[in-house]
Protein backbone atom coordinates (compact mmCIF):
# COMPACT_ATOMS: atom_id res chain seq x y z
CA UNK A 1 0.00 0.00 0.00
CA UNK A 2 1.69 3.60 -0.91
CA UNK A 3 1.36 6.01 1.71
CA UNK A 4 1.23 9.80 1.62
CA UNK A 5 1.74 11.67 5.08
CA UNK A 6 -1.33 12.88 6.52
CA UNK A 7 -2.19 15.69 9.21
CA UNK A 8 -5.47 16.74 10.23
CA UNK A 9 -6.83 15.91 6.86
CA UNK A 10 -8.47 13.06 6.89
CA UNK A 11 -7.14 9.83 5.00
CA UNK A 12 -8.83 7.72 2.86
CA UNK A 13 -8.06 4.52 0.99
CA UNK A 14 -8.54 4.46 -2.59
CA UNK A 15 -9.08 1.11 -4.24
CA UNK A 16 -10.19 -0.64 -7.58
CA UNK A 17 -13.55 -3.11 -7.76
CA UNK A 18 -13.08 -4.22 -11.65
CA UNK A 19 -12.76 -1.09 -13.23
CA UNK A 20 -13.71 1.45 -10.97
CA UNK A 21 -11.47 3.26 -8.46
CA UNK A 22 -13.20 4.19 -5.47
CA UNK A 23 -12.42 5.09 -1.65
CA UNK A 24 -13.53 4.53 2.25
CA UNK A 25 -12.55 6.61 4.65
CA UNK A 26 -9.37 5.08 6.25
CA UNK A 27 -10.54 4.12 9.76
CA UNK A 28 -12.80 1.47 8.49
CA UNK A 29 -9.93 -0.30 6.60
CA UNK A 30 -8.03 -2.70 8.56
CA UNK A 31 -5.50 -3.93 6.52
CA UNK A 32 -4.57 -5.26 2.70
CA UNK A 33 -3.83 -9.32 2.24
CA UNK A 34 -2.65 -10.71 -1.27
CA UNK A 35 -3.36 -14.32 -1.86
CA UNK A 36 -5.24 -16.12 0.83
CA UNK A 37 -7.39 -18.78 0.18
CA UNK A 38 -10.82 -18.42 -0.75
CA UNK A 39 -13.12 -21.18 0.79
CA UNK A 40 -16.86 -21.15 -0.26
CA UNK A 41 -19.97 -23.38 0.09
CA UNK A 42 -23.39 -23.24 -0.56
CA UNK A 43 -25.27 -20.46 1.38
CA UNK A 44 -28.21 -17.84 0.12
CA UNK A 45 -26.57 -14.28 1.44
CA UNK A 46 -26.14 -12.14 -2.03
CA UNK A 47 -22.52 -11.01 -2.71
CA UNK A 48 -20.47 -13.22 -0.06
CA UNK A 49 -18.34 -15.36 -2.22
CA UNK A 50 -16.47 -17.45 0.22
CA UNK A 51 -14.53 -17.07 3.66
CA UNK A 52 -10.60 -16.70 4.37
CA UNK A 53 -9.05 -17.73 7.19
CA UNK A 54 -7.22 -14.73 9.25
CA UNK A 55 -5.58 -15.14 12.51
CA UNK A 56 -7.28 -17.34 13.15
CA UNK A 57 -10.51 -15.54 12.86
CA UNK A 58 -13.20 -16.62 9.59
CA UNK A 59 -13.92 -12.96 7.50
CA UNK A 60 -16.33 -13.56 5.00
CA UNK A 61 -15.56 -12.06 1.65
CA UNK A 62 -18.08 -9.15 -0.02
CA UNK A 63 -17.84 -8.46 -3.74
CA UNK A 64 -18.75 -5.05 -4.35
CA UNK A 65 -18.75 -5.35 -8.13
CA UNK A 66 -22.59 -5.83 -8.42
CA UNK A 67 -23.52 -2.82 -6.33
CA UNK A 68 -20.78 -0.26 -8.21
CA UNK A 69 -20.29 -2.11 -11.82
CA UNK A 70 -23.30 -4.51 -12.11
CA UNK A 71 -21.49 -7.25 -12.18
CA UNK A 72 -19.48 -9.82 -10.40
CA UNK A 73 -15.78 -8.57 -10.34
CA UNK A 74 -12.73 -10.70 -11.74
CA UNK A 75 -10.66 -12.80 -9.97
CA UNK A 76 -8.58 -10.82 -7.48
CA UNK A 77 -5.42 -11.78 -5.92
CA UNK A 78 -5.78 -8.75 -2.86
CA UNK A 79 -8.58 -9.13 -0.64
CA UNK A 80 -8.93 -5.21 1.88
CA UNK A 81 -10.04 -6.09 5.15
CA UNK A 82 -12.86 -4.23 6.46
CA UNK A 83 -14.69 -3.44 9.46
CA UNK A 84 -18.74 -3.65 9.09
CA UNK A 85 -20.37 -1.75 11.98
CA UNK A 86 -24.06 -1.73 11.03
CA UNK A 87 -26.85 -2.33 14.23
CA UNK A 88 -27.21 -5.72 13.10
CA UNK A 89 -23.39 -6.96 12.29
CA UNK A 90 -20.04 -6.04 13.95
CA UNK A 91 -17.12 -7.76 12.03
CA UNK A 92 -14.08 -7.58 9.31
CA UNK A 93 -15.30 -8.68 6.16
CA UNK A 94 -12.91 -8.77 2.92
CA UNK A 95 -13.51 -6.82 -0.45
CA UNK A 96 -11.83 -8.77 -3.58
CA UNK A 97 -9.86 -5.82 -5.23
CA UNK A 98 -7.67 -5.28 -8.26
CA UNK A 99 -4.18 -3.88 -8.24
CA UNK A 100 -2.54 -2.27 -5.74
CA UNK A 101 -4.33 0.24 -3.36
CA UNK A 102 -3.15 3.71 -1.93
CA UNK A 103 -3.71 5.41 0.74
CA UNK A 104 -3.96 8.87 0.71
CA UNK A 105 -5.32 12.59 2.20
CA UNK A 106 -8.02 15.01 0.67
CA UNK A 107 -11.11 16.84 1.56
CA UNK A 108 -14.14 15.34 0.81
CA UNK A 109 -16.66 17.70 -1.01
CA UNK A 110 -20.73 16.27 -1.69
CA UNK A 111 -20.87 14.51 -4.36
CA UNK A 112 -24.20 15.58 -5.88
CA UNK A 113 -26.50 13.03 -8.56
CA UNK A 114 -23.93 10.39 -8.17
CA UNK A 115 -24.66 6.58 -6.96
CA UNK A 116 -26.66 6.64 -3.65
CA UNK A 117 -24.00 4.81 -2.06
CA UNK A 118 -21.32 7.79 -3.00
CA UNK A 119 -21.01 9.75 0.24
CA UNK A 120 -18.69 11.88 -1.36
CA UNK A 121 -16.18 12.44 -3.79
CA UNK A 122 -12.11 13.43 -3.56
CA UNK A 123 -9.98 15.08 -6.19
CA UNK A 124 -6.82 13.67 -6.86
CA UNK A 125 -4.27 15.23 -9.19
CA UNK A 126 -7.52 15.79 -11.37
CA UNK A 127 -8.84 12.56 -10.79
CA UNK A 128 -12.25 12.10 -9.36
CA UNK A 129 -12.92 9.65 -6.53
CA UNK A 130 -16.17 8.44 -5.65
CA UNK A 131 -15.91 7.88 -1.57
CA UNK A 132 -17.90 4.73 -0.84
CA UNK A 133 -20.84 4.56 1.92
CA UNK A 134 -20.32 0.40 2.52
CA UNK A 135 -23.48 0.01 4.15
CA UNK A 136 -24.94 1.35 0.57
CA UNK A 137 -22.44 -0.02 -1.54
CA UNK A 138 -23.73 -3.73 0.14
CA UNK A 139 -27.37 -2.75 0.04
CA UNK A 140 -27.11 -1.75 -3.63
CA UNK A 141 -25.10 -5.10 -4.63
CA UNK A 142 -27.61 -7.05 -2.82
CA UNK A 143 -30.54 -5.56 -4.95
CA UNK A 144 -28.82 -5.99 -8.24
CA UNK A 145 -28.25 -9.85 -7.49
CA UNK A 146 -31.50 -10.55 -5.90
CA UNK A 147 -32.75 -8.69 -9.18
CA UNK A 148 -30.92 -11.05 -11.33
CA UNK A 149 -31.55 -14.32 -9.62
CA UNK A 150 -35.36 -13.50 -9.52
CA UNK A 151 -35.24 -13.01 -13.77
CA UNK A 152 -33.36 -16.03 -13.73
CA UNK A 153 -35.78 -18.37 -11.86
CA UNK A 154 -38.22 -16.58 -14.22
CA UNK A 155 -36.91 -17.71 -17.41
CA UNK A 156 -35.81 -21.16 -15.86
CA UNK B 1 -20.43 -31.16 21.43
CA UNK B 2 -17.74 -29.70 20.62
CA UNK B 3 -17.05 -26.46 22.69
CA UNK B 4 -19.05 -23.53 21.11
CA UNK B 5 -16.57 -20.47 20.28
CA UNK B 6 -17.11 -16.43 19.25
CA UNK B 7 -15.27 -16.40 15.88
CA UNK B 8 -11.57 -17.79 16.72
CA UNK B 9 -9.67 -20.26 17.73
CA UNK B 10 -9.03 -21.42 21.42
CA UNK B 11 -5.60 -23.18 22.36
CA UNK B 12 -5.52 -26.39 21.58
CA UNK B 13 -6.06 -27.92 24.96
CA UNK B 14 -9.07 -26.02 25.94
CA UNK B 15 -11.04 -27.34 22.96
CA UNK B 16 -13.71 -29.93 23.34
CA UNK B 17 -13.72 -32.82 20.02
CA UNK B 18 -16.14 -34.14 18.10
CA UNK B 19 -16.18 -37.10 15.99
CA UNK B 20 -17.70 -35.81 12.69
CA UNK B 21 -17.96 -37.32 9.36
CA UNK B 22 -16.76 -35.21 6.00
CA UNK B 23 -19.20 -35.87 3.21
CA UNK B 24 -19.32 -34.47 -0.02
CA UNK B 25 -21.83 -33.26 -2.39
CA UNK B 26 -21.11 -32.25 -5.87
CA UNK B 27 -16.96 -29.88 -5.41
CA UNK B 28 -18.39 -29.57 -1.82
CA UNK B 29 -17.52 -30.70 1.40
CA UNK B 30 -19.48 -30.82 4.83
CA UNK B 31 -18.94 -31.87 7.65
CA UNK B 32 -21.49 -33.64 10.33
CA UNK B 33 -21.19 -34.87 13.89
CA UNK B 34 -21.31 -38.26 13.89
CA UNK B 35 -23.43 -38.77 16.88
CA UNK B 36 -26.44 -37.39 14.58
CA UNK B 37 -25.96 -40.49 12.26
CA UNK B 38 -28.13 -43.34 12.84
CA UNK B 39 -26.29 -44.89 10.08
CA UNK B 40 -24.54 -44.50 7.00
CA UNK B 41 -25.67 -46.57 3.83
CA UNK B 42 -24.98 -46.89 -0.26
CA UNK B 43 -28.16 -46.57 -2.02
CA UNK B 44 -27.70 -49.82 -3.87
CA UNK B 45 -27.62 -51.44 -0.02
CA UNK B 46 -30.05 -49.38 1.33
CA UNK B 47 -32.65 -52.10 1.33
CA UNK B 48 -36.60 -51.47 2.68
CA UNK B 49 -39.51 -49.81 1.13
CA UNK B 50 -39.60 -46.93 -0.65
CA UNK B 51 -42.82 -45.06 -0.79
CA UNK B 52 -43.78 -42.11 -3.19
CA UNK B 53 -45.15 -39.33 -1.35
CA UNK B 54 -48.86 -38.19 -2.19
CA UNK B 55 -47.96 -34.71 -2.50
CA UNK B 56 -44.39 -33.79 -3.12
CA UNK B 57 -44.80 -30.21 -1.34
CA UNK B 58 -40.96 -29.35 -1.43
CA UNK B 59 -38.60 -30.03 -4.07
CA UNK B 60 -35.90 -32.07 -1.74
CA UNK B 61 -38.32 -34.50 -0.27
CA UNK B 62 -40.27 -36.78 -3.01
CA UNK B 63 -40.05 -40.22 -1.31
CA UNK B 64 -39.81 -41.75 2.19
CA UNK B 65 -37.60 -45.00 3.16
CA UNK B 66 -38.65 -47.37 5.80
CA UNK B 67 -36.14 -48.76 7.20
CA UNK B 68 -36.04 -51.23 10.26
CA UNK B 69 -39.16 -50.52 11.04
CA UNK B 70 -39.07 -46.86 11.27
CA UNK B 71 -39.82 -43.97 7.73
CA UNK B 72 -37.88 -41.29 6.90
CA UNK B 73 -38.09 -38.50 4.53
CA UNK B 74 -35.58 -38.97 1.78
CA UNK B 75 -33.95 -35.17 1.83
CA UNK B 76 -32.18 -34.72 -1.44
CA UNK B 77 -28.97 -33.22 -0.21
CA UNK B 78 -28.11 -31.17 -3.65
CA UNK B 79 -31.87 -29.95 -3.68
CA UNK B 80 -31.32 -29.15 0.17
CA UNK B 81 -28.33 -27.02 -0.27
CA UNK B 82 -29.42 -25.38 -4.04
CA UNK B 83 -26.70 -26.96 -6.07
CA UNK B 84 -26.98 -28.29 -9.61
CA UNK B 85 -27.77 -31.98 -9.95
CA UNK B 86 -24.73 -34.32 -8.38
CA UNK B 87 -24.43 -37.89 -8.15
CA UNK B 88 -25.86 -39.16 -4.98
CA UNK B 89 -24.39 -42.92 -4.02
CA UNK B 90 -24.79 -42.53 0.17
CA UNK B 91 -27.35 -42.24 2.41
CA UNK B 92 -26.90 -40.61 5.81
CA UNK B 93 -29.88 -41.85 7.53
CA UNK B 94 -30.21 -39.30 10.45
CA UNK B 95 -30.47 -40.49 14.42
CA UNK B 96 -32.70 -37.01 15.82
CA UNK B 97 -34.97 -36.39 12.80
CA UNK B 98 -36.53 -39.04 10.62
CA UNK B 99 -34.81 -37.89 7.69
CA UNK B 100 -32.46 -39.71 5.33
CA UNK B 101 -30.15 -37.66 3.70
CA UNK B 102 -28.57 -37.92 -0.15
CA UNK B 103 -24.72 -36.97 -0.10
CA UNK B 104 -22.57 -37.86 -2.92
CA UNK B 105 -19.87 -39.74 -0.69
CA UNK B 106 -18.17 -39.79 2.54
CA UNK B 107 -14.87 -38.48 2.30
CA UNK B 108 -13.53 -39.30 5.85
CA UNK B 109 -13.88 -39.39 9.57
CA UNK B 110 -12.40 -36.87 11.06
CA UNK B 111 -12.29 -35.63 14.54
CA UNK B 112 -13.15 -31.79 14.77
CA UNK B 113 -11.45 -29.55 17.65
CA UNK B 114 -13.31 -26.20 16.70
CA UNK B 115 -16.52 -24.95 15.86
CA UNK B 116 -16.64 -21.48 14.82
CA UNK B 117 -19.66 -19.21 14.45
CA UNK B 118 -21.30 -18.15 11.00
CA UNK B 119 -20.01 -14.67 10.44
CA UNK B 120 -23.01 -12.28 11.02
CA UNK B 121 -22.56 -11.38 7.49
CA UNK B 122 -24.11 -14.58 6.55
CA UNK B 123 -27.94 -13.76 6.36
CA UNK B 124 -29.54 -16.11 4.02
CA UNK B 125 -30.67 -20.07 4.78
CA UNK B 126 -27.11 -21.07 5.71
CA UNK B 127 -27.87 -19.83 9.32
CA UNK B 128 -30.59 -22.77 9.41
CA UNK B 129 -28.60 -25.15 7.36
CA UNK B 130 -25.37 -24.43 10.17
CA UNK B 131 -24.01 -25.48 13.09
CA UNK B 132 -21.42 -23.06 12.07
CA UNK B 133 -17.69 -23.75 10.49
CA UNK B 134 -14.62 -25.51 11.35
CA UNK B 135 -11.04 -25.71 10.23
CA UNK B 136 -10.11 -29.39 8.69
CA UNK B 137 -7.13 -30.02 7.64
CA UNK B 138 -6.51 -26.13 6.77
CA UNK B 139 -9.41 -26.18 5.27
CA UNK B 140 -13.09 -24.16 6.18
CA UNK B 141 -15.64 -26.25 6.05
CA UNK B 142 -19.51 -25.91 7.23
CA UNK B 143 -20.88 -28.03 9.80
CA UNK B 144 -24.51 -29.50 8.77
CA UNK B 145 -27.01 -28.83 11.43
CA UNK B 146 -28.73 -32.06 11.49
CA UNK B 147 -32.15 -30.32 12.23
CA UNK B 148 -31.42 -28.06 9.33
CA UNK B 149 -32.33 -30.97 6.55
CA UNK B 150 -35.67 -30.64 7.59
CA UNK B 151 -36.86 -27.91 9.63
CA UNK B 152 -39.89 -28.28 12.33
CA UNK B 153 -42.10 -26.32 9.69
CA UNK B 154 -41.37 -28.20 6.72
CA UNK B 155 -41.88 -31.20 8.77
CA UNK B 156 -45.38 -30.34 9.86
CA UNK B 157 -46.12 -29.36 6.24
CA UNK B 158 -44.98 -32.79 4.59
CA UNK B 159 -47.33 -34.35 7.54
CA UNK B 160 -50.15 -31.94 6.91
CA UNK B 161 -49.77 -33.12 3.09
CA UNK B 162 -49.29 -36.26 3.14
CA UNK B 163 -51.32 -37.56 6.78
CA UNK B 164 -50.25 -41.00 8.06
CA UNK B 165 -47.88 -41.67 5.18
CA UNK B 166 -44.47 -41.75 7.17
CA UNK B 167 -46.40 -43.97 10.22
CA UNK B 168 -47.95 -46.09 7.53
CA UNK B 169 -44.84 -46.54 5.20
CA UNK B 170 -43.15 -47.98 8.67
CA UNK B 171 -46.05 -50.24 9.72
CA UNK B 172 -45.50 -52.89 7.61
CA UNK B 173 -42.49 -53.64 8.82
CA UNK B 174 -43.58 -53.57 12.39
CA UNK B 175 -46.28 -55.93 11.85
CA UNK B 176 -43.65 -58.25 10.49
CA UNK B 177 -41.45 -57.68 13.32
CA UNK B 178 -44.54 -58.84 15.67
CA UNK B 179 -45.74 -62.07 13.47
Amino acid sequence: MNTETGSLVPSFVVFQVGTRRVALPQEGVAELIASPLLFSFPHTTPLITGVVLRRGRIVPVLDLGPGLMGALSPPARFFLVVERQTTMISERCAIPVQGECELVTGIMVPAEGRDEFVSGRLDLNEEQIDVLDLEKAIAAGTKNEEETITAAEALS
Amino acid sequence: MTQQVSSKLMPRDARRREQVAVFSIAQYSFVISAASVQEIRSTDSLGGTVVDLDRPVMKKVRHIVERDGRAYYVVSGYEHFHMPQSRPTTVLILRSAPVAVLVDRIEEMAEMRVLLELPQSFRGDERIWYRGLTVLDRKVLPVANPLGFLTAGELQQLEEQNPGLLQSAAAPQLERGRA
